[in-house]
């Protein structure tokens, strides 16, 4: 009952944080992809670390792009 | 139509049974033990933290969020038994206010791309196990083929 207590209330998040939590969801989304993908296990960390900083990359780019384009436009 | 073993037919619906009710369950089960085993600890650590960042009222509700619930669906046994919570949290009495066991919307934002995106995860790796067993139980093809072809 005390773990049940840990999802019941939730917390609260800054806007640094909201952008923070992307990373372990990014991570998330490569290793599940990289286990799926590759054959030997023992190529996953390093394939997952790969796809994991290309998602990062790519996300935070698109975020700052668009940023940008609304800080020229408006 | 490719020649299959009678057993596919059997182990790719339990398969994809069992990755559907626990993560990962359908590789252990087809004796892909640890492949199985960091499925389940991701798939499960990052729909439990979701539904930690934004409480289960405001994570796991069918009502307010019904295309999302149908994505944390695809994973069912973390999401029945994070409804489960819901349901008992929400027969408290000292929890009818609505305030005070929903977070701010950006926390409750944060959950639900969590546990959704656990969800849609699975739903890959139900795919991949129903695809593990019908190329492990195929004749006249090599093993460790995915359905595509693809060498892994």
């Amino acid at each position: 009952m005390i773990l049940a207590e840990l999802f019941v209330s939730g917390i609260g998040l800054t806007g640094l944080q909201r952008l923070l939590l992307m990373l372990p969801l990014c991570l998330s989304i490569a290793l599940v992809y990289k286990t799926i993908r590759c054959e030997r296990l023992g190529s996953v960390p390093l394939a997952t670390l790969g796809l994991w900083v290309t998602i990062v990359l790519g996300m935070y780019s698109v975020g700052v792009g668009l940023w940008a384009a609304f800080a020229i436009l408006v | 139509m490719p020649d299959r073993n009678p057993n596919a037919w059997v182990r790719m619906p339990i398969a994809g049974f069992l990755a559907w009710i626990i993560p990962g369950l359908g590789h252990i089960y087809l004796g892909h033990r640890m492949r199985g085993l960091i499925l389940l600890v991701t798939i499960s650590v990052t729909f439990w933290t979701g539904v930690a960042i934004g409480g289960v009222r405001g994570t796991v509700d069918p009502k307010e969020r019904s295309l999302w619930f149908i994505a944390q669906l695809c994973t069912a046994g973390n999401t029945v038994s994070s409804f489960y919570l819901h349901q008992s949290v929400a027969a408290r009495p000292s929890m009818n206010d609505e305030a005070s066991v929903v977070p701010h919307w950006a926390s409750v934002d944060v959950g639900v791309h969590y546990t959704g995106v656990a969800g849609l995860l699975n739903l890959l790796i139900i795919f991949d196990a129903i695809a593990r067993a019908e190329s492990s139980c195929s004749t006249g093809r090599k093993n460790g083929r995915s359905f595509n072809g693809e060498t892994r």
